[in-house]
């Protein structure tokens, strides 16, 4: 039977699919809760050939509504787009099974949509949206400039046209040219924030190298700025400028002269500082210098005094540390420790020892089976879990909760990382090595053993190692803390905040909703207080002594409310412009975020320091409904002044408190 | 879906969710009765559901009944050819009326069903039961030499089925001696049937009230590959001699309600012989079609008609008018491998770019080599067609025997 190629054909068969796919769809949106997946089959199948029209990208774009209502997405990870990972997408658009290929580029074309602000989505904001596909983009770049594999031709035969056409699509609806530079800005953005996970930005990184060293793909103008990164990740030093694999690198280390080894040293130092990203060379530098010239590594750690004084007076602990990290596998490891030295905790006299034990922890069966499905076996799970805690040591504010709704733990972990380092690495012992962690609410120890389901279900592996295997201890013992509140009247984060936390947690406690109408009440005194203790042209120019957890409501772009939110207020300070700025730590994996009505919560370039969130002192404030304080510490709340509150009471007004402010 | 506290409650006899589908989407109330292993994804989906394997009648089979009834259900409706002679027994306990469980017998035994088709006045080619490999070769041998063979001139070919088995489970054609060689001993006994050169095709029927309410008539393309609603001209200018067998069928088995879904050949000079006859929803996705065809649901047909509470009118109101009120045509095919060897799923490119195609359910192959075919096989997966031509999809469907769908 001879194909229809003639070209009124072609043309006619988009509308004739259109109307089988709109019936489709029509079937799926009325079949009961348990049939859903058997309808949902031929949708998937026709949806797959409208996509590989002309114009079938679009005409599903146009019905991402729709599509969504019919419950195509309902019982999936993509039913919760806001928590879509887009590291994740080149193996669903990989898959052999066309159904995983189909659910995913309907989802990416739903949210390319919501993008454009064509469909305004309950859970995830345009900006979101944009984020995403952008990382989704430069994930998949291969599939863009057509680079596939010839194994992913041979498990996916023609299935493959369809990433490819949806790719070509929303390339050219974001924009070809500039993915690559929102890509590169994107990336920079995210390396300010210093996160402890850096496998995604790694792999973008890896994308971008790969196109740029593609003779058949023209890039055009863009693309410029990603050579620093590219070359700190896979050419940092004279002596691997042009990638030449770890194996050659050791040889010619063990050619090298003194100064030689010293230009290495400090390029590879150069190259970490700069973008926070560690290439797989300098473990191999450092293992060698650990053998032949240990006085370089310092040097190579790029140490400033305080940092070089800390290595001279741990010199064997550090050696130790270096030779229990320094694999290409773990890489990251060495900027965490660099980070550790600098920040002179090393002086707290627990720490040492607690590092030594933590060098000799044996693992649970339970702990290193985690780490292992979490991070494969490239590094032993001592080794990874050893990176985690020098990560996590040297850059607390760089903890991400990950796809998980367990903020409060996360947000513990950073503040002991910051503040009570040692309490962390007791932590770390009791979880890896005892599988249990036991803690106290008000002198009744809780063990992690023996209390119930925490508020995440399961955990998903998208996090760091130390928080991979603590977090399920302590997201069960911070439910059971709540539920111990069950009785009690007002919120219960007044009582666990402090004994989840520690004891600088203040005791004072004020919240500006109503626990059992939800509304608002009282805000003017809320922020009184609030202004009276954190801000310190009221407070006495009294610099916050210990970071304090705190309750945001958090809004969307649009200045709507999506939901309560832990996070840890760190400092208030004039930013460079001389404006008052709260400086936060939020648990967020990424915490630039766009809170409407103007609020943008910067991460760069407003003071802050690697990890910290600011925004100015009143856009903060209007967002805030828990905080605590010291009793005894209350400040003057009267001398706070009206226009400074009005100012905070109308950013409430035009968000989350438009609903919740009962007008008197 | 708001149901009617009038009427009773219907049970469903074996899990398809196609048939739960549709009973949610039905005004009446429901009940489910599968093997426990169904129970798990009924409590979790609020299904209503009864627990209950379905081996051997035995002592215990009164329980089931009286739990129904017990529980307000007025019938009981087969989904699968096992569990049509449970409805028998359980649907004579609810309507007391000892004879529909001698009806169903004869339904589950394809001996007994040809003989009363024979006494009935229907025409059936020859048929003869075997317990042993002589009594197929005595068999072969007799129909040949029947037909006043040559020595030497090919042999016309018979058929053997099992006794109780749906559509072509266990069917074998035997076209020369030594191929009896290879039925297994655990295949017998079974029934042999003469060949019939002529042109075979499916009628589903609702009967209501010792009458056909409606009637359609499924065009087979290959048996085993495909098949399509409603048929081609060529055949449904035999509706009217259809309808007349379908009564006389409806008289012999002496059926006052339900569905059936008997097969009949139809021979060059007009003659209609009777190959054997179901009481149950087809194979095939057949439902479906004439779901996709007409728009009216073939299962929620089958409650309601089963329905002992099911007035003149709702009857009525029910059905559409055969051919006339089709919005088209609707086929499917059943794909098996070609290749002995497979890695993939791939559609031919013409058949995915065909207007007609509509969607398919193959999934992607779980093992490399494909097991060779003994008898008819089950297929891979189904690929569904809808257009406007019966013609052309009858040409379409058969088109589609000679490309891979698995490469």
């Amino acid at each position: 039977m001879p194909l229809d190629t003639d070209s009124p054909a072609v043309e006619a068969r988009l509308p004739q699919r259109l109307e089988q796919f709109d019936e489709a769809l029509a079937v799926l949106a009325q079949a009961p809760s348990f049939s859903r997946a058997m309808r949902a089959k031929r949708v998937f199948d026709i949806a797959r050939r409208v996509l590989l029209e002309p114009g079938g990208c679009q005409a599903l774009e146009h019905r991402a509504a729709v599509i969504d209502r019919s419950g195509l997405f309902a019982d999936s990870d993509w039913s919760t787009p806001q928590h879509l990972l887009p590291a994740l997408t080149p193996l669903s658009l990989g898959s052999p099974d066309a159904d995983t290929v189909m659910i995913e580029s309907l989802s990416e074309l739903r949210l390319l949509a919501v993008a454009k602000g064509d469909y305004p989505h309950a859970l995830i904001s345009a900006e979101h949206a944009h984020h995403y596909l952008t990382q989704v983009l430069a994930l998949n770049l291969p599939r863009l400039f057509d680079m596939t594999s010839e194994a992913e031709r041979e498990t996916q035969g023609r299935l493959a046209d369809v990433p490819r056409a949806l790719f070509r699509y929303l390339a050219e609806r974001i924009g070809f040219e500039f993915i690559i530079d929102v890509m590169i800005d994107e990336i920079w953005r995210l390396l300010e924030q210093r996160p402890l996970l850096t496998d995604s930005i790694r792999q973008m990184i890896t994308q971008i190298a790969l196109c740029q060293a593609n003779p058949e793909i023209d890039l055009g103008t863009s693309g410029q700025g990603a050579a620093r990164l590219v070359s700190s990740l896979f050419g940092p030093t004279q002596g691997c400028r042009e990638d030449p694999g770890v194996d050659v690198y050791a040889e010619r280390l063990s050619a090298m002269d003194i100064p030689g080894l010293q230009q290495e040293a400090s390029g590879m130092a150069r190259a970490m500082r700069d973008i926070g990203l560690v290439s797989p060379y300098h473990p191999v530098l450092l293992r060698y210098l650990l053998d032949h010239n240990d006085h370089l590594i310092s040097e190579a750690l790029g140490l400033s005094t305080t940092g070089r004084d800390c290595l001279l007076c741990y010199h064997q602990l550090i050696k130790a540390l270096v030779d229990g990290i320094a694999y290409p596998a773990t890489a990251q490891a060495i900027y965490g420790l660099a980070m550790l030295l600098e920040r002179g905790i090393l002086y707290q006299p627990p720490l040492a020892p607690a590092l030594w034990r933590q060098l000799a922890l044996p693992l649970s069966n339970w702990s290193r089976q985690r780490l292992t499905l979490a991070y494969g076996q490239s590094a032993s799970p001592e080794a990874r879990l050893l990176e985690g805690v020098l990560c996590m040591l040297g850059l607390p504010l760089g903890v991400g909760q990950g796809n998980n709704p367990t903020c409060q733990s996360a947000r513990a972990l950073s503040m002991w990382a910051y503040n009570d380092p040692d309490y962390l690495l007791q932590m770390v012992a009791w979880a890896a090595r005892d599988d249990e962690i036991v803690m106290q609410f008000e002198g009744q120890p809780i063990s992690s053993m023996t209390s119930g389901a925490g508020l995440s279900t399961g955990l998903s592996l998208d996090l760091d190692p130390v928080s991979l295997l603590v977090v399920p201890h302590l997201d069960r013992i911070y439910a059971e803390m709540g539920r111990l509140c069950i009785d009690r009247e007002g919120d219960p984060h007044r009582w666990v905040n402090p004994e989840f936390h520690g004891w600088w947690a203040g005791r004072g406690f004020h919240i500006i909703v109503d626990v059992t109408t939800g509304k608002i009440e009282a805000p003017e005194t809320f922020y009184r207080h609030f202004y009276a203790t954190y801000h310190p042209f009221y407070n006495g120019n009294q610099p916050l002594v210990h970071p304090q957890p705190a309750g945001i409501a958090v809004t969307d772009s649009a200045s709507r409310f999506i939901g309560w939110h832990a996070i840890t207020i760190l400092r208030a300070a004039l930013g460079p412009d001389d404006t008052m700025r709260i400086y936060f730590f939020n648990p967020n994996n990424d915490s630039g975020q766009d809170w409407g009505d103007g609020v943008v919560v910067s991460t760069a370039g407003n003071g802050e320091r690697f990890g910290e969130a600011s925004l100015p002192f009143a856009q903060f404030a209007s967002r805030l409904y828990i905080f605590h304080l010291d009793p005894q510490e209350q400040g003057a709340p009267a001398d706070v002044h009206g226009e400074e509150l009005a100012d905070v009471m109308g950013y409430l007004r035009r968000s989350w408190g438009a609903e919740r402010l009962t007008e008197t | 879906m708001e149901k009617n506290t009038e009427k009773g409650y219907i049970a469903l006899l074996g899990w398809s969710l196609g048939a739960v589908e549709a009973a949610e989407n039905f005004d009446r109330r429901y009940v489910v009765v599968a093997p426990d292993w169904a129970e798990e994804y009924c409590t979790q989906h609020n299904i209503p559901y009864v627990s209950w394997n379905f081996e051997r009648l035995n002592d215990r089979s009164l329980e089931i009944a009286e739990t129904l009834r017990d529980m307000g259900v007025d019938a009981a409706v087969p989904l699968f050819e096992e569990t049509v002679e449970w409805a028998g027994a359980i649907n004579s306990v609810l309507m007391k009326n000892p004879r529909l469980h001698g009806q169903a017998v004869l339904f589950r035994d394809k001996a007994l069903m040809k003989r009363r088709a024979q006494l009935g006045g229907i025409r059936v080619g020859i048929f003869e039961e075997a317990h042993e490999k002589s009594d197929v070769i005595r068999f072969f041998k007799r129909v040949n030499q029947t037909l006043l063979k040559l020595d030497g001139d090919p042999d016309d070919p018979i058929h053997l089925k099992a006794f109780d088995k749906a559509g072509c489970l266990g069917h074998r054609i035997i076209r020369s001696p030594d191929e009896i060689e290879y039925i297994s001993e655990s295949e017998y006994p079974l029934l042999m049937e003469s060949h019939l050169d002529g042109w075979e095709f499916a009628v589903e029927a609702w009967v209501w009230n010792g009458k056909i309410q409606f009637l359609n008539i499924s065009e087979y393309v290959t048996l085993g590959y495909s098949v399509f609603v409603p048929a081609t001209p060529e055949l449904e200018r035999y509706r009217e001699q259809i309808t007349r067998q379908i009564e006389l069928l409806i008289e012999a088995f002496d059926i006052r309600f339900g569905q059936i879904h008997p097969e009949y050949f139809v021979t060059n000079d007009g003659t209609m012989y009777f190959g054997e006859v179901a009481y149950r929803p087809p194979g095939f996705k057949a439902f479906e079609l004439i779901e996709r065809a007409y728009g009216f649901n073939a299962y929620q047909a089958s409650m309601l008609v089963f329905d002992p509470k099911a007035t003149e009118e709702e009857v009525a109101a029910f059905f559409p008018t055969p051919l006339e009120d089709a919005k088209g045509c609707a086929g499917c095919f059943g794909v098996y491998p070609r290749k002995r060897v497979v890695s993939r799923l791939e559609l031919p490119e013409e058949t995915e770019q065909h207007p007609y195609f509509d969607y398919h359910e193959l999934t992607a192959p779980l093992e490399a080599t494909v097991t060779k075919r003994t008898a008819f096989g089950t297929h891979w997966g189904l690929i569904f067609f809808f257009g406007d031509d019966p013609q052309r999809m009858r040409d379409l469907l058969k088109h589609q025997e000679e490309l891979d769908f698995y490469v």
